[in-house]
């Protein structure tokens, strides 16, 4: 794994509140970070205009990880609003694609209509990698891999699905 | 294929056409069926990856022609919907309800709006709400797979209560489908509790056929969704005067290893169910197509019916073929039988007849002598509603739905308003809000499209916002977004009251004049209204039964009122499904159930076929599917579009001689 990756990575499980091994396991055929980081880099650097922002974000992110504070005060570090809105914008996406597998376009209130978001889905390994489904303890809708019956009873733990306590 | 002789040519491969197909097939009968769409792919794995690709998951979103192509939008056309006029199989999807009133981005065009309406008036003119799939195999590729019957009385529905039309014979009419019945539960291989279902039989009064019904498949087994409704505070509720109780409903899905998978509940009925635990219309064409007496052939659009000028027999259905959607036609023919049977489903079936108006004794169109033909499309309105449990259910999970209300489906408030079922969702608030990913948005972004993260209040004055602590739109991360999320989604609760929609001879498809698809073939012609106080009374009951029952479970209720119509405008200003009574707003969907359009009938007069399913006008002309139902009834109507098509089907045999 590259440093840039490592940093990804890490900064990637600090915004999503999910553990680096569920999100880059080390057995990883899926390997959807690698899919991620590239996109990540393009879209910013598109969007924003900045083709240095993401190496910012990363290294800030490497800077503050070394220093040792708790994953609470990196992800409020990182999203201070004094990084530049630019920069909160990019991490928030961040967030956003790792949960919904999806790049996200933000759709400004209209006269009748409140602000909303599109997604555009990255690829099909990307949908079914979605955060979402293991935030609400299930599984991707359409990628079941549970037996027939287990609606009957309970999932397991939330911790089982986010590899954090 | 004009060379070879067939017994009878079918229009259409979806459960109709394959279910006649299969019975004619196994009886020796040469049978042929044109198919407009794509063929039936090897596996289902290509139709897999276009949903997992999909932005939006419609019904029809795995399914060719592509729904939409999000490179292509502009600021006129946002979805990137493809030009139905480029198309050689284009059909109508969700995603072009609220394009309405663009046709080059929806396959259907409507009328214009009356001048001088209000947003109250049963004259305003909206979207069709249901979509329906062209290809192999047809539309079941993305029902729901409730199998329900429907009960008597919806079969005598002016009789007792003096709305709507009785189907013909009435309660015989019942009785003789009742073997029918039982046949496509077989065929479709029901998964269903025939205990819970006696019950609920012995209410309504069937005696006969009902009770004494073995399920192939024992019942699905039910959510913990649909334990959290079935709690004393809710089944101690009555709707006018009838208690309130849920059913383990009836499903079309393995419970058991069989011939196809166990259910694995993947939430994911409709649009596709990934590994056909689900039935579907592809069994039985398989079944059909191995009697080797049955041939199909794909990509080929009847585009006339023509016939005998003396006796008004069928003489042969033309068609077009193409090889590549986008591309030219590649040939055209005559398909030649004795028996002709339309199994196109409600809108492609009247369009065809409609289409074939250059026989000089039929110039309004095939078997319309009644000038029937198009008219009294239905379909299950619904009403949405939605909330929040008090405590965990785990939404998400399981089969889309697994149970229902169903005590409440009939009853002496039917004299003045609507019947419904009502369905208990699995999906929490995917259909409703489009979730996961709109809460999702609410806390990455800070915005409130889901009311969880702002200052919305619901109609009961209760604060929606979901953590009184956290600032409206707030922005999480972390913990604290992984803990929001979770406790959200896992309480997450819909219910959708399937309301029946009167047969208004006004609600009708004709052709267009003006529009096309890319083979030349006109496009349908819709005029869709919701003109009852019977139907409209139905949603005020639904309002205020949902809040009753949300009440009494100890949720807290986020249905959201629509903004009120705009039935003028641009094409971007004008609502597509709102609508106004007794001062409330309302927003209606569509259960995907398109019915009437070429009815059953007691006199030629007054309907396109006879109680055989036969056309007054053509001894060997069938129609099957559902849009022969004279009315929509309160069961969604596959398994009594699958009873049907077998009854059709001893017809035909009956008239080739060979039963």
């Amino acid at each position: 794994m590259s440093s840039d990756m490592q940093n990804f990575i890490g900064l990637s499980a600090v915004l999503t509140g999910f553990n680096q091994e569920i999100l880059a396991p080390e057995l990883d055929p899926v390997d959807i970070k690698s899919e991620y980081l590239p996109l990540f880099e393009s879209k910013i650097a598109q969007e924003s205009g900045d083709p240095q922002l993401v190496q910012q974000i990363l290294l800030k992110y490497a800077s503050l990880a070394a220093g040792g504070g708790t994953e609470q005060e990196i992800g409020t570090a990182m999203l201070d609003p004094s990084n530049g809105a630019n920069w909160v914008l990019a991490c928030r996406k961040l967030i956003y694609t790792w949960y919904a597998g999806a790049w996200p376009t933000l759709i400004p209130p209209g006269p009748s209509k409140p602000a909303s978001t599109v997604g555009d889905v990255i690829s099909a390994e990307s949908y079914t990698a979605g955060l979402v489904w293991q935030v609400m303890q299930s599984h991707p809708m359409g990628d079941s891999n549970y037996r027939y019956g287990y609606w009957a009873t309970k999932p397991a733990s939330l911790s089982d699905y986010t590899g954090n306590p | 294929m004009t060379t070879k002789t067939y017994d009878v040519v079918i229009v259409g491969s979806g459960i109709s056409g394959s279910i006649v197909a299969y019975e004619l097939g196994r009886q020796g009968k040469k049978v042929l069926i044109l198919e407009a769409g794509q063929a039936v792919p090897v596996d289902r794995s290509g139709y897999m990856q276009t949903f997992y690709k999909a932005n939006a998951k419609t019904p029809e979103s795995p399914y060719p022609p592509t729904t939409q192509n999000p490179n292509a939008s502009t600021p006129t056309n946002p979805l990137g919907l493809p030009d139905p006029a480029k198309e050689n199989v284009p059909r109508y999807t969700v995603l072009q309800i609220n394009a309405w009133r663009k046709p080059d981005q929806c396959y259907f065009t409507y009328p214009p709006q009356a001048l001088g309406l209000k947003g109250d008036s049963p004259d305003a003119l909206f979207a069709f709400a249901s979509s329906y799939e062209r290809i192999g195999g047809g539309t079941t590729w993305h029902w729901l797979g409730t199998s329900l019957r429907h009960f008597t009385h919806d079969f005598v529905l002016k009789t007792m209560y003096d709305q709507g039309v009785d189907w013909p014979g009435g309660d015989t009419f019942y009785q003789a489908l009742v073997p029918y019945y039982e046949k496509a539960t077989r065929e479709i291989g029901v998964a269903g509790d025939a205990q819970a279902w006696s019950k609920i039989y012995t209410q309504f009064g069937m005696t006969s056929g009902g009770p004494n019904y073995a399920y192939p498949m024992p019942a699905i087994v039910e959510s913990l969704v649909d334990k959290a409704f079935d709690v004393s505070p809710v089944t101690s509720l009555t709707v006018d005067g009838i208690p309130l109780y849920s059913t383990s409903t009836p499903q079309g899905r393995n419970s058991l290893p069989g011939d196809r998978r166990q259910c694995a509940g993947n939430t994911n009925c409709i649009p596709i169910c990934p590994i056909q635990a689900k039935y579907d219309a592809t069994v039985t064409l398989a079944n059909a197509l191995q009697t080797g007496n049955v041939d199909i052939v794909y990509c080929c659009v009847a585009s006339n019916v023509r016939l005998d000028p003396t006796s008004d027999a069928v003489t042969g259905i033309d068609y077009i073929t193409y090889a590549d959607h986008l591309g030219p036609a590649t040939g055209t023919g005559t398909a030649v039988g004795s028996i002709y049977v339309l199994a196109a489903h409600a809108i492609e079936t009247p369009k065809l007849l409609l289409m074939s108006n250059k026989n000089a004794k039929f110039p309004k169109g095939v078997a319309n002598s009644s000038g029937q033909v198009g008219r009294n499309l239905m379909d299950h309105v619904m009403y949405l509603a939605w909330g929040l449990a008090k405590d965990p259910v785990y939404a998400f999970r399981g089969p889309l739905s697994s149970s229902g209300f169903e005590s409440v489906r009939d009853g002496a408030f039917r004299s003045k308003r609507a019947a419904y079922r009502i369905e208990i969702g699995n999906e929490g608030w995917q259909w409703a809000v489009g979730d996961p990913t709109t809460t999702l948005a609410d806390f990455v972004f800070g915005q409130n499209g889901s009311q969880l993260n702002g200052d919305s209040v619901n109609e009961q004055g209760q604060a929606l916002r979901f953590n009184p602590a956290l600032p409206p739109n707030s922005t999480l991360f972390g913990k604290q977004l992984v803990d929001t999320l979770n406790a959200i989604y896992v309480r997450q609760i819909r219910l959708g009251y399937l309301i029946e929609q009167l047969p208004d001879p006004k609600n009708r498809v004709e052709l267009s004049e003006t529009e096309t698809d890319h083979l030349g073939l006109p496009r349908p012609l819709v005029t869709y209204r919701l003109s009852s106080d019977y139907e409209r009374n139905a949603f005020v009951s639904a309002k205020e039964v949902s809040t009753e029952i949300f009440k009494a479970m100890g949720a807290t209720e986020y249905t959201k009122a629509p903004p009120p119509p705009v039935l003028y405008g641009t094409a971007d200003e004008v609502t597509a499904t709102n609508f106004q009574y007794q001062g409330t707003n309302f927003k209606f969907y569509g259960a995907g159930h398109i019915v009437g359009t070429y009815c059953m009938g007691t006199e030629k007069s007054n309907s396109v076929l006879n109680s055989r399913q036969q056309s007054w006008d053509h001894g060997n002309l069938y129609m099957v599917g559902s849009g022969v139902f004279p009315t929509i009834a309160t069961g969604n109507p596959t398994l009594t579009i699958a009873a049907l098509a077998f009854q059709a089907a001893d017809n035909i045999l009956k008239d080739l001689g060979g039963y």
